[in-house]
């Protein structure tokens, strides 16, 4: 396509934001364009927080030194869940009739002491927890100047978090918050770092002839109606919707050097596709 | 009252998936208090209503200013035409959809400021999100507070799923805050009576619609709608915001009657319309 056609087309989308409602579905149409990629270089490593750093120092210790020994090679952007101290606040919470929003908001400081916790080990490394309120904008300045960074995982929605379908927890959880950044920069990979292997058909916890699934794709899995997921649920809808984050891959991370072989593009726990 | 540190609930939550819907199930429980139950959640459009300037904000500024003392009034605003702009030129650059609400933010929050300073000499503050821990105090000594009706998502805005133009606008981000405050009403001040069978700007067949619910409105499928679809989809999950009005803040008198409970434009209700 020529760059006067480019030209044309802006002129055209320009006048027809102007003069209709955005609540049209034919002008919403007309707004799918290509998108850019602000980091496609940057791998996003979300790190459990009850999985992984509630569980001490014989699981923390060798991931960070795997952490440490990729990221002399490979940038990372890393995401922190907020593990048992955001459960036992929820239930507090909940039974004093604080709505989803109050959640949501008061999440974000589990996950920012999670974050702190896993900045203070990555220190001697160049990589720190960056306060939210600057995280995003200056995140390609970050990526430029270190060789990775840590937020707290919990996307911005606070008081304006959505009421779930079910119950009063904060749906957009920190694997959503991970996901919506790495599909927002364009990011190159979207590992989740847990406690299991990968997805299974059934809680492997709870039922020992569970069967891992490798690879399926977001809506099959809907579809599949499993019981419980080891990623936020709201993560189905994002991906169906997504535009360059076309799949992320859940590894064991008490096994550290899966994540390794996952940053390296290979397949060692569960992938879901789009 | 117990010895143990943690509740039934407590262990459920530490120790189960919050996937899990037998857990989420129990979170239900007990019912969310309501936070700001005399509060009124009023959003001013954007390209249909301050842009319009002087012949439709000022007598609405004194309209509010009238209800001071009567109704407690959060007040958001919407973004209009330069978001329209600043979208069209994002688009055409290939700038992604949280980047798009990070610009709708800046025009939504210079619409606040403007109508912050209409009502400043009635010493109605802008509040940010970070602020919002101040708006009780604000609202019991002041009675109203403005501030920008976008949810603060920026780079964490989800995609469409058609399109890139940022799904939660301005009307979701009012809406969501009348829900989590359990605020007493949302009101949507438009410059239509509120939801025609079509856009009455372009068809004037167009019918109006004075009270529909949720389902019915899915039903009918329209091309265009009075307020942001994610509102739509959001109220059948609402535990206290469960239904919304649209009016026309062009006439006169019409804000203060919506105010006092009145049905003066169109009632949108998650639940069946009632007899």
């Amino acid at each position: 396509m020529s760059a006067a056609d480019g030209r044309d087309r802006r002129h055209h989308v320009d006048s027809l934001l102007m003069r209709e409602s955005l609540l049209d579905k034919d002008v919403m149409r007309s707004t799918e364009t290509p998108v850019v990629r602000m980091l496609p270089h940057a791998h996003v490593v979300k790190i459990g927080g009850r999985s992984i750093l509630d569980a001490g120092r014989g699981v923390v210790y060798p991931l960070v030194e795997t952490l440490a020994e990729v990221l002399q090679t490979k940038k990372l952007i890393i995401g922190t869940g907020g593990g048992v101290r955001s459960r036992h606040m929820f239930s507090v919470g909940l039974d004093l009739g604080l709505p989803t929003g109050v959640l949501a908001q008061m999440a974000a400081a589990d996950a920012l002491g999670t974050a702190h916790i896993l900045g203070t080990l990555l220190a001697p490394h160049g990589v720190v927890a960056i306060p939210p309120e600057i995280f995003g904008h200056l995140l390609p300045l970050f990526m430029r100047a270190a060789p990775g960074v840590i937020f707290n995982g919990v996307p911005p929605y606070s008081l304006w978090e959505h009421p779930p379908a079910i119950g009063r927890i904060p749906p957009h959880r920190t694997d959503a918050g991970s996901f919506l950044l790495a599909e927002c920069f364009g990011c190159k990979s979207l590992i989740l770092v847990k406690d299991v292997d990968g997805l299974y058909d059934r809680d492997p916890r709870k039922h020992p002839s569970a069967v891992m699934i490798r690879d399926i794709g977001g809506r099959e899995l809907k579809q599949r109606k499993l019981e419980s997921l080891p990623f936020d649920r709201v993560l189905l809808d994002l991906l169906a919707n997504a535009r360059l984050l076309t799949q992320f891959q859940i590894v064991n991370g008490h096994e550290p050097e899966r994540l390794a072989a996952a940053l390296d593009g290979e397949h060692v726990g569960t992938i879901v596709h789009r | 009252m117990t010895e143990e540190l943690l509740s039934a609930l407590g262990r459920a939550l530490v120790d189960g998936s919050l996937t899990d819907d037998e857990v989420l199930e129990e979170t239900g429980q007990p019912p969310a208090v309501t936070i700001l139950p005399q509060a009124n959640v009023i959003k001013i459009g954007g390209q249909s209503f301050i842009d319009r300037g002087r012949a439709a904000v000022f007598p609405l500024m004194e309209e509010i200013a009238a209800n001071l003392g009567t109704h407690e009034m959060i007040i958001g605003t919407g973004a209009g035409t330069r978001a329209r702009h600043a979208y069209s030129v994002g688009l055409d650059l290939g700038l992604p959809t949280g980047v798009l609400s990070v610009l709708g933010t800046f025009v939504s929050m210079q619409n606040a400021r403007m109508i912050h300073y209409l009502l400043a000499k009635h010493g109605i503050p802008f509040i940010e999100p970070v602020q919002f821990a101040q708006l009780p105090l604000y609202l019991a000594e002041r009675g109203a507070v403005v501030f920008f009706g976008m949810p603060p998502y920026t780079f964490w805005q989800q995609n469409p799923a058609v399109g890139r133009i940022p799904p939660h606008r301005t009307d979701t981000g009012a809406y969501l805050i009348a829900e989590v405050f359990g605020a007493r009403s949302m009101i949507y001040v438009k410059d239509e009576k509120g939801l025609y069978t079509a856009d009455p700007k372009k068809d004037p067949e167009a019918e109006f619609i004075p009270r529909i619910s949720i389902a019915e409105l899915a039903e009918l499928d329209l091309p265009d709608v009075v307020v942001e679809r994610a509102v739509l989809e959001l109220m059948p999950h609402a535990r206290h915001c469960r239904s919304i009005q649209v009016i026309n803040g062009l006439e006169p008198g019409t804000l203060t009657a919506a105010l006092a409970g009145e049905h003066v434009g169109t009632i949108i209700s998650a639940d069946g319309a009632p007899a």
